[in-house]
């Protein structure tokens, strides 16, 4: 009679036990599936403006959502003579060290999206803004993928910003 | 019973596997060093595979100067002339990726370099010559770590 009970409390434990795994298994498929839905790349277009005005508008753009500027480089720099650099391509690093620090608690792998980078193409009719999704980056960490769609919006209105 | 018991923990352990997130996959090495030391044999390795050592993000000392913990990491941006002209003809949203980026980290008397996570790249980009150029990086990346901890 107790070898029954037990073998009965067994079982419902183990479905109780199961039930909330497939619970968290379908959480999890719905974090996987909303991250798969994120873009690579975010852009925008700077109309009717050389590479200079772009870096000076995203200059500006991010220093008003509270990030501060760290540093511009030629996508080739250091890889071959300063002169010879191709200037069309720039790259331009940014950061907030509040954010910084808080992800990084988070996950130290926070760091293949630190600082954050917009890449700026000249094009003939202007400057194209490109930043690489950080909540694409994150999308297998889900410790940091909340934190990283915040950094998105942050991209998002900076780079709206700097090409208006 | 034993072995309804049995099947029932099988069933269970795959529903826990199953319900785990993917991992990210990052190449990761170890070594006994402190960071000074690290960072000149990332230099060394850097230069053994043609790759140039473009610049150190020090965060520790950012964020330590700015009143925050001490997070012991810093960043390096390691590139090559040939990798950036590759992207620019082949893939030129590749060049989001350069230079490479690896971070060094300090704990326990010791460092942990690590490279970014190429499996999200991979799969962005499964055709070639795209897929095949990441794969190279990858490659590249690999050969320079063990390198470091050769050094």
């Amino acid at each position: 009679m107790l070898s029954r009970i037990f073998r009965r409390t067994f079982l419902i434990l183990a479905f109780l036990i199961s039930a909330g795994m497939v619970q968290a298994s379908e959480v999890t498929a719905q974090v996987a599936a909303e991250a798969a839905a994120e873009p690579m790349i975010l852009t925008t277009t700077a109309t009717g403006i050389g590479i200079d005005a772009a870096v000076d508008a995203l200059n500006r753009a991010i220093v008003n959502h509270n990030y501060t500027f760290v540093r511009q480089q030629a996508m080739d720099s250091r890889l071959v003579p300063y002169a010879q650099e191709v200037r069309s391509v720039r790259l331009v690093y940014f950061c907030n060290f509040t954010k910084m620090d808080r992800a990084l608690r988070i996950d130290p792998r926070a760091t293949q999206v630190l600082p954050c980078r917009v890449t700026l193409v000249e094009t003939p009719t202007g400057v194209d803004l490109i930043a690489v999704n950080p909540a694409w980056v994150t999308q297998n960490m889900p410790g940091l993928h909340a934190e990283c769609q915040e950094m998105k919006r942050d991209y998002l209105a900076i780079l709206e910003e700097a090409a208006l | 019973m034993k072995r309804r018991a049995l099947l029932l923990a099988v069933a269970l352990g795959l529903n826990f596997a199953l319900a785990l997130p993917g991992h990210a996959d990052p190449l990761m090495v170890n070594k006994l060093v402190d960071m000074r030391r690290a960072m000149d044999d990332v230099a060394l390795a850097a230069a053994n595979h043609d790759l140039v050592l473009v610049k150190v993000q020090p965060i520790d000392t950012a964020l330590a100067k700015r009143g925050f913990d001490n997070p012991h990491m810093r960043l390096l941006f390691i590139g090559s002339e040939s990798a950036v002209r590759w992207a620019e003809a082949a893939e030129p949203r590749l060049l989001n990726l350069l230079p490479l980026r690896l971070t060094l980290i300090e704990r326990d008397g010791g460092v942990t370099l690590m490279s970014d996570d190429f499996g999200p790249w991979l799969r962005e980009f499964s055709e070639p010559p795209a897929h095949l150029m990441v794969e190279a990086w990858q490659a590249e990346m690999k050969a320079m770590l063990d390198d470091f901890v050769a050094q």
